[in-house]
């Protein structure tokens, strides 16, 4: 059983065009007690749904009827979030957060719910969700949880695999990156270099800079210019990850 | 096949890096090309240059201060397949790659090799000419960082750099004052020829290898306190400068040769360059240097003289001095010169107190 219900406060997108992201409620919002109007804490995707909110904002600047938005939508899915609906959605307000449909779902439908509302990514702490969500053809990221919050949105793609998706056919999940990819080099393009609400990061960890050379000409000729490429080669990733302090982390493993 | 992984946060910091290693050890022992596989960070001796020292980029920084980021970017798109020309760390890092394939002849397994990083806040769209140019020269670069304007002192730090070379002397003062080894260098016009077999490095003594300390005492009170301070002191050892460090990742690699009785043949070879005199004030540096565990292949006491005259007959691949009058008499000479803005001698040009301007927030 799936419900939708739009949140008023906020002006619905244009379902077309705009880029939708599917976050678990769980990670925005940190309801403890059961409290009728309790003030919950903010949970791990705040600082991320925030971001969201200010590139938005920027893209109306540059063109107040823009189309080319994030439109996100908070995905409920454990029975005991689901008691605290009007929690959620007062919170969401207390927070002044521009969320535009609540999806409410049990455990076993929550797919439907990413389907039905044309998710282009979704975005979970739980990567049994992510897995699942995968397997039906959903784009899906785990957010990191030691994320320290920046003015900008800062999404890295671990580009070791761009070159050899080439060699087989894309599975669904696949075409769904690639077009998740293209929408945000399509945004990023919305802006000049210096000043961006929003930066794409290409961080490449096992192979050199022919590797990432090479990536980040793919990339381009997709469409999708990145403004920062870190070549790692097997040096440890964490340090630098903790550096770049992405909002999410886009990894794309062809073998593990 | 997974399309989602879990970012390492769970395991212990060491089971993470040895699994980034050992895929990138695959990757590269998998090539069809064999290129040498890049060390492991935590054994190599770390050299980050930046894009403006490796290359020669006079003419594209001249677009960028002219006609701003956009132009600037878009000028080096349109000339991406072009490659840049060498630049002054250029034949540093050529004498670099030819102590590192020694070192692998001896030693086909060991990380101990230097590793060069290009540490640039270039963005990525200009990292695509960049890379060319590595390629055109075959450059062993294969770790870098193109920041896209921020600045890259976090990252020397993530990839453990032993030594920071940038033309840009803010970047150089603050990776200094976090403790990382740096230097600013500058453009030479100069056919010197320098050696293709032995790496050579000259070292200025004091704030360089050593704490300015001495230079202080020379600067406040004169001469003669300092030939008399250092006398009275010259069982203490001096304490250690910025550069000491990169000195001592020298010697590490240079006793590897000795190991394999390579010392005659030592594709590394140091020299301490300083304007002291060996009678007066000698004796305390080579007392400390020996008091490190330090060797320096040879040592010479200038008394005071130019240092130009001596470098040009060195032919260091690079020459580390604090201060600017001793920069810019070598340059003159057609030395390869660094920098290093630490100490007392910043505030002195040719014994004159500089008028310092207020300090930039």
């Amino acid at each position: 059983m799936v419900s939708t219900i739009q949140n008023t406060d906020v002006k619905q997108k244009e379902a077309d065009r705009a880029v939708v992201v599917a976050v678990t409620s769980r990670a925005v919002f940190d309801c403890g007690a059961d409290d009728g109007d309790e003030v919950c804490e903010v949970g791990v995707a705040f600082p991320l749904l925030q971001a969201l909110q200010r590139v938005n904002e920027r893209l109306l600047e540059e063109n107040p009827s823009e189309s080319l938005l994030f439109d996100v939508v908070l995905i409920t899915s454990d029975s005991q979030q689901q008691q605290q609906s009007s929690r959620i959605i007062s919170n969401t307000r207390h927070h002044g957060l521009e969320i535009s449909r609540f999806c409410f779902s049990s455990e076993e439908d929550f797919t439907e719910s990413l389907l039905k509302n044309n998710v282009h990514l979704f975005l979970t702490t739980d990567r049994d969700e992510a897995a699942q969500a995968s397997q039906k053809g959903v784009f899906s990221a785990l957010l990191n949880g030691k994320v320290a919050s920046s003015e900008q949105l800062r999404v890295v793609f671990c580009g070791d695999a761009v070159i050899r998706t080439d060699t087989e056919p894309p599975s669904a999940s696949q075409d769904a990156a690639q077009s998740f990819w293209a929408q945000l080099g399509e945004m990023r393009r919305r802006f000049g270099m210096l000043d961006s609400p929003l930066s794409l990061v290409l961080l490449t960890s096992r192979g050199g800079r022919e590797s990432c050379g090479t990536a980040l000409q793919t990339l381009r000729s997709r469409g999708v210019n990145m403004d920062e490429a870190y070549s790692l080669a097997g040096a440890p990733q964490s340090p630098i990850l903790s550096l770049l302090r992405p909002h999410f982390l886009l990894i794309n493993h062809l073998q593990d | 096949m997974s399309e989602i992984k879990l970012t390492e946060s769970a395991p212990t910091e060491d089971n993470g890096e040895e699994k980034d290693w050992a895929a990138a050890k695959a990757h590269f022992d998998n090539l069809k090309t064999k290129i040498p596989r890049p060390p492991k960070p935590r054994y190599a001796v770390t050299i980050a240059v930046s894009s403006r020292t490796l290359f020669n980029m006079v003419k594209e920084r001249k677009v960028y201060e002219d006609e701003g980021l956009e132009k600037y970017v878009a000028y080096q798109m349109e000339h991406e397949s072009e490659p840049l020309m060498p630049g002054v760390a250029f034949p540093f890092v050529q004498a670099l790659m030819n102590v590192n394939s020694r070192l692998r002849q001896l030693y086909p397994d060991s990380e101990e090799l230097f590793d060069i990083v290009l540490m640039t806040n270039n963005h990525a769209q200009v990292g695509v000419r960049l890379i060319n140019s590595i390629n055109h020269y075959d450059l062993t670069i294969e770790r870098f960082c193109m920041t896209g304007g921020e600045s890259p002192i976090g990252y020397l730090k993530a990839y453990m750099t032993n030594l920071y070379l940038s033309k840009n002397s803010d970047k150089v003062m603050e990776a200094i004052e976090e403790g990382i080894a740096a230097a600013t260098m500058f453009a030479v016009d100069t056919d010197n020829e320098l050696s293709k077999t032995q790496l050579r490095v000259a070292f200025d003594g004091d704030a360089v290898l050593f704490s300015d300390e001495s230079e202080i005492i020379v600067k406040q009170h004169g001469l003669d306190t300092f030939f008399d301070h250092e006398k009275e002191f010259v069982n203490k050892p001096l304490a250690q400068g910025p550069l000491k460090c990169f000195l001592e990742a020298l010697g590490k690699l240079q006793r590897k040769f000795i190991a394999k009785n390579e010392r005659l043949n030592c594709p590394i070879r140091t020299f301490l360059v300083t304007a002291r005199s060996a009678a007066s004030c000698g004796a305390r540096v080579l007392k400390t240097l020996r008091s490190w565990g330090l060797e320096i292949d040879e040592a010479l006491f200038l008394a005071g003289a130019p240092k130009g005259p001596l470098l040009e007959k060195i032919k260091p691949h690079i020459f580390f001095d604090d201060q600017m009058f001793h920069i810019e008499g070598a340059q003159q000479m057609g030395t390869i010169s660094a920098h290093v803005p630490y100490g007392i001698g910043q505030k002195y040009h040719k014994g004159k107190l500089i008028e310092q301007p207020p300090k930039k927030e």
